[in-house]
C-alpha cells in the first residue's frame, strides 16, 4: 500500500545517516528493560525508516515500540553520530496517531485538555489570580497538589520573587509529546490567546512545561530552581541532616541542562548528596516520561522499580527529585520495590516541598 | 549469485520452537522482524523469527530442530558488527543471545573469567576492575557482547600492547552446527593438548556454531597511564615516527594517527582547537610508573627526532581523555563535514605493516582524489590498523559506483602492501569479495571445515568464503546499485 508520511519525511536523513552503531542501546531504559531490539532506539529507527519507505505496513507492533520510548533522550546525549532518535520517534508518533493507533488512556487525555484544558479533566484546577512582574507558569501537575503549590509561591515572596499568576491551560507538551497534532495546534492556540500578549518573565515549576515553553513560546523562561540557586546565598535555610540522593527529571537535565543547580541547593540545605550510577545528563528515566504510562503502564512499573534500586543502592536515607510526574513515578516504585525485597519503602521527596520546610 | 533461497522455520517448526523456549522467548512481529534485519553494517536481510533462548540445552534443541526442519540459524550478540555477519541473507532463524548474560566466574588467582555470550564487554571490565584486571575491548565495548567479540575476533585501539580478543580465549562451549555441545580448550593459561578448536571458533562469525560459554584470560589494570599528541608538519613525519616508536622497541597501549583532513573535521565540529598539523600521533603508555614515564620520554625524544613542532604530555587522566576525545569525535565530526552524507561501512578497517602505514595513507588520498570522494583517514596506527570512512549520499547510486571503484583501488592497494582487507571488523560479506584474493590458498581448507562441521549448512550460511555477492548487495539504505 502507498502511504506517504509527511512529517516522517522531513525526518528521512536521521534514519538514514543514523550508522546503527547501537551505542544507544547501552542507555536506553526501555531496551533494557524489555531486551529484543526493537526496543531500543536504533530499532525505532529502523521502524521509521520502514515505515518511511514502505517496506513495512505499520502495525500494532510498530506502533508498541515507538510509544514505549519514554523521550527521555539519553540516546541522542550518547549517540555518536548526533542522529535526533527523539524527534524520529516523535515524527513516527504522530504518522501512528493519524493512522488511529491511540490507546484509550491517550484519548482519555487528550478529551481531558480539550474540554477543561488540563490533563486532570478538572475545571476547578487552579489557583487564585495575582499580579506580580513575574508570571508563574504552574502546569497541570502542580495545580493538583495545591497546597504544596501554595507553599512554594510563599517560598517564591520569602526570597523576594513576585510573581503573577494567572488561570492556566496545559501548555500542550502531553499532546505533543504523545504525537497529537491536531489537538497540539488546537491547544497551541488556546495557550496563546492565554499568554501571548503578556511579555512578563516566565518561571516554571515543571520540567516538561519548561522545554515546553522555551521551545515554543518564550526561550528565556526559567525554572523555579535556577531562581532560587541564584539567590542561595541570600536565602535562611533551617540545616538538614541525612543523606539523600537525587534524581534528575530528564527534561530537566538533558533537556534544560538543569543539573548543578538542584545539587547546590540540598547541599546549601544541609544534606550529604550521593550520586546514583546514572545521573546528571546520564540521569535514567524513572518510567514517568514520553508518555509511556498512557501506552505501557506494565514497562513505566519496571522502570521506576529499576530508578528505585539504584537509589537504594546508593545508601541514601530518601530520594529527591524536582518534577512532580517522576515524584509520583518513583513513589510508585518505592513501594514496588518495598514489597518485592521485603525492606521498608525509600521516602521520595520533592525538592521544592523539602524547601518549602526547610526555609527559616 | 543466484538469488538466495530463503529457508525459514515452518509454521510446525515454529510450534516446536516454541515448546523449547516458551511463547515469550519467540518473536515473528513486524516490528521484531525487520529490528534483527539490520546491524551496525551495511547490509540487511530480514530473518523468519527471533529466539532468545536462555541456556545451551535449549540452543541445542533448537539447533536438532533446524536439521531436522531444513531452516538456517544466525547467532547474534547486539547486533554491531560491521560486515553483515548477522545479516539474515537466507531468512532463518535468529538467535539472540543477549539474555544468556551471567558472568560466571572471576578467578583472579587462576588469571580467567568465565562468562556467557551475552555479556557486554564493559559490564565484565566493571567487574573486573573491583580485581584490577580487564578484557580490551573494541571501541564499541559498552554495548558489544563477548560472543560477538570471539566470533568476529574483534579489537580495539589497545591491541597493539594487549592483543585481539583471541588472545584470550583459553576455552569457550558450543554448540555445534550438527546439535551437539562441546566443549573446547582448557581452563589454564597454556596448552599443548591437541588441536587449538576454541582458536578456530575466534572469527569463525556464526558459521561454525553458537558460543554459549568463554573462558578468558584477564589482564592486569595497569598502574598509570600517560599520554601525548605529537604534531608534525607532514603526515609522513608522523608514518616514520610510528615505525620507530615500534621499532626502538616500546609498545605504546595507544598509538593513533589523525590526518589532516581528520584535525581539521575534529577542528570544525567540536571545540577542542587541536593545532593543525599534516599529521597527528596520540600516544598513551601504561604500566608501571617509572616505565611510563622513561618510555614517554623516549617517545618524546622519537617525536623530535622526526620534526614534531609540538609535543603535549600529560599524566592527568582528565586531560588525558580530553586528548582522546578528538579521536572520539572522529565518526561525528567527518559527518558533520556534509552533513547531507553519511559515512558507510565501505573498506573500513585495513591492516597493513606497521611500516607501510604512511604509504597506505599516502595511497588512501592519491585515492580519494582520484574518484574525487571523501575518504578521510584515521586509526590505530601503533598496530597498522587503518579506518577510512567513505563519505557518500547513500541514495545516489552513482555515489556508490564511484565509492565502488575507489574502494577497490584502496583493497588493492592494501594487498600489494603486504595488508589485510581486515584488521579488526571481520569479512561476512562487505569483505569477503576481496578476502578471497587475500587468502586465495586457505579458502579450499576453510570450506572443508565448513563442510565438515556443518553438512546442512545450517549455521550463518553465504558467509566470508560462501559470500559471491560483492559488498554492494543487500546494502540497507533506500538505492538500487548495479553491482
Amino acid at each position: 500500500m502507498n502511504r506517504t508520511f509527511d512529517d516522517l519525511e522531513k525526518q528521512k536523513l536521521e534514519t538514514i545517516n543514523c550508522t546503527m552503531c547501537g551505542y544507544c542501546k547501552a542507555v536506553c531504559p526501555v531496551f533494557i528493560d524489555v531486551g529484543w531490539d526493537s526496543a531500543s532506539p536504533r530499532g525505532r529507527m529502523i521502524l521509521a525508516y520502514g515505515l518511511l519507505t514502505g517496506e513495512i505496513e505499520p502495525d500494532l507492533s510498530i506502533a508498541d515500540r515507538l510509544f514505549q520510548c519514554t523521550n527521555c533522550t539519553d540516546c541522542m546525549r550518547r549517540c555518536p553520530s548526533n542522529a535526533k532518535c527523539p524527534d524520529v520517534v516523535r515524527a513516527a508518533r504522530r504518522e501512528m496517531v493519524k493512522l488511529g493507533f491511540v490507546r484509550p488512556a491517550q484519548k482519555m487525555l487528550v478529551d481531558n485538555i480539550e474540554t477543561t484544558g488540563n490533563i486532570f479533566a478538572d475545571p476547578e484546577l487552579n489557583l487564585p489570580e495575582q499580579d506580580g512582574p513575574n508570571l508563574l507558569f504552574i502546569g497541570c501537575q502542580h495545580l493538583s497538589r495545591p497546597n504544596a503549590t501554595k507553599k512554594t509561591i510563599r517560598l517564591l515572596d520569602r526570597i523576594g520573587i513576585q510573581v503573577g499568576i494567572m488561570q492556566e491551560v496545559c501548555c500542550g507538551f502531553p499532546l505533543e509529546i504523545m504525537g497529537f497534532t491536531d489537538a497540539h495546534a488546537e491547544q497551541k492556540k488556546r495557550f496563546e490567546d492565554r499568554f501571548k500578549s503578556d511579555s512578563r518573565p516566565v518561571i516554571t515549576l515543571c520540567p516538561s512545561c519548561l522545554v515546553h515553553l522555551q521551545h515554543h513560546y518564550q526561550p528565556s523562561a526559567s525554572h523555579i530552581l535556577q531562581e532560587i540557586d541564584r539567590r542561595l546565598d541570600s536565602i535562611p535555610l533551617t540545616p538538614q541532616t541525612g543523606k539523600v540522593t537525587y534524581h534528575d527529571p530528564c527534561d530537566l537535565s538533558r533537556g534544560a541542562k538543569i543539573i548543578d543547580e538542584p545539587r547546590r541547593i540540598l547541599k546549601k540545605m544541609g544534606y550529604d548528596l550521593v550520586e546514583m550510577t546514572n545521573s546528571g545528563n546520564q540521569s535514567r528515566c524513572c518510567g514517568g516520561g514520553g508518555g509511556i504510562l498512557t501506552w505501557d503502564a506494565e514497562i513505566a512499573d519496571h522502570l521506576s522499580k529499576r530508578r528505585i534500586e539504584e537509589a537504594v543502592a546508593t545508601g541514601a536515607d530518601m530520594v529527591v527529585t524536582a518534577c512532580a510526574t517522576c515524584e509520583q513515578t518513583l513513589k510508585k516504585g518505592t513501594r514496588m520495590y518495598a514489597e518485592a525485597s521485603g525492606t521498608q519503602p525509600i521516602p521520595v521527596r520533592h525538592l521544592l516541598d523539602l524547601l518549602s520546610k526547610a526555609i527559616a | 549469485m543466484p538469488s538466495i533461497p530463503l529457508r525459514n522455520p515452518s509454521p510446525a517448526a515454529l510450534e516446536k520452537l516454541t515448546q523449547i523456549v516458551g511463547s515469550d522467548r519467540i518473536r515473528t512481529t513486524v516490528a521484531e522482524l525487520y529490528a534483527y534485519a539490520f546491524n551496525a553494517g551495511m547490509h540487511r536481510a530480514m530473518p523468519g523469527a527471533v529466539v532468545q533462548p536462555k541456556d545451551p540445552s535449549q540452543i541445542a534443541a533448537i539447533v536438532s530442530l533446524a536439521n531436522e526442519h531444513d531452516f538456517v540459524i544466525i547467532p547474534r550478540g547486539s547486533g554491531t558488527s560491521l560486515c553483515g555477519h548477522t545479516t539474515a541473507v537466507a531468512g532463518g532463524l535468529m538467535i539472540d543471545l543477549q539474555e544468556m548474560n551471567r558472568i560466571k566466574e572471576i578467578k583472579p588467582g587462576d588469571l580467567i573469567c568465565v562468562v556467557e555470550p551475552g555479556v557486554i564487554c564493559d559490564r565484565l571490565n566493571a567487574a573486573l576492575k573491583k580485581h584490577r584486571f580487564f578484557i580490551p575491548g573494541p571501541a564499541s565495548s559498552e554495548v558489544a557482547t563477548l560472543g560477538g567479540m570471539v566470533a568476529s575476533n574483534s579489537s580495539g585501539d589497545k591491541a597493539l600492547k594487549y592483543g585481539a580478543t583471541r588472545d584470550y580465549v583459553l576455552g569457550l562451549e558450543a554448540v555445534m552446527p550438527t546439535g551437539e555441545i562441546a566443549r573446547f580448550g582448557t581452563r589454564t593459561i597454556k596448552n599443548s593438548s591437541g588441536y587449538q578448536m576454541e582458536k578456530l571458533m575466534v572469527g569463525m562469525e556464526g558459521t561454525l556454531g553458537i558460543i554459549t560459554e568463554i573462558t578468558l584470560r584477564m589482564a592486569p589494570l595497569p598502574q598509570k597511564t600517560a599520554a601525548c599528541v605529537a604534531s608534525f608538519k607532514h603526515l609522513s613525519q608522523a608514518g616514520r615516527t610510528v615505525a620507530d616508536i615500534i621499532g626502538t622497541p616500546i609498545l605504546p597501549v595507544q598509538l593513533e594517527l589523525m590526518s589532516h583532513a581528520c584535525i581539521e573535521a575534529v577542528n570544525k565540529a567540536t571545540k577542542l582547537n587541536l593545532p593543525p598539523a599534516g599529521g597527528m600521533l596520540l600516544i598513551a603508555c601504561d604500566g608501571h610508573p617509572e616505565a611510563v614515564r622513561s618510555e614517554i620520554e623516549l617517545i618524546r625524544s622519537i617525536c623530535s627526532r622526526n620534526e614534531a613542532f609540538r609535543v603535549d604530555y600529560t599524566e592527568d587522566p582528565k586531560r588525558i581523555e580530553e586528548l582522546w576525545k578528538g579521536r572520539k569525535q572522529m565518526i561525528p565530526s567527518l559527518s558533520a563535514l556534509k552533513p547531507e552524507f553519511a559515512t558507510v561501512m565501505l573498506a573500513d578497517d585495513m591492516a597493513v605493516p606497521i611500516s607501510k602505514v604512511p604509504d597506505a595513507i599516502v595511497g588512501f588520498e592519491d585515492i580519494e582524489r582520484q574518484y574525487d570522494i571523501l575518504i578521510p583517514t584515521y586509526g590505530h596506527a601503533g598496530d597498522g590498523n587503518l579506518h577510512t570512512k567513505v563519505l557518500l549520499n547513500p541514495e545516489n547510486p552513482e555515489h556508490w559506483m564511484q565509492a565502488k571503484r575507489a574502494v577497490e583501488s584502496i583493497y588493492d592497494l592494501v594487498l600489494k602492501l603486504g595488508g589485510t582487507v581486515t584488521g579488526e571488523h571481520g569479512v561476512a560479506m562487505s569483505k569477503a569479495e576481496y578476502f578471497k584474493k587475500e587468502r586465495a590458498d586457505s579458502i579450499p581448507f576453510m570450506r572443508a571445515i565448513k563442510r565438515a562441521l556443518d553438512p546442512r549448512n545450517i549455521m550463518n550460511p553465504y558467509k566470508i568464503f560462501d559470500w559471491d555477492d560483492g559488498f554492494l548487495s543487500h546494502l540497507r539504505y533506500p538505492v538500487e546499485v548495479s553491482k
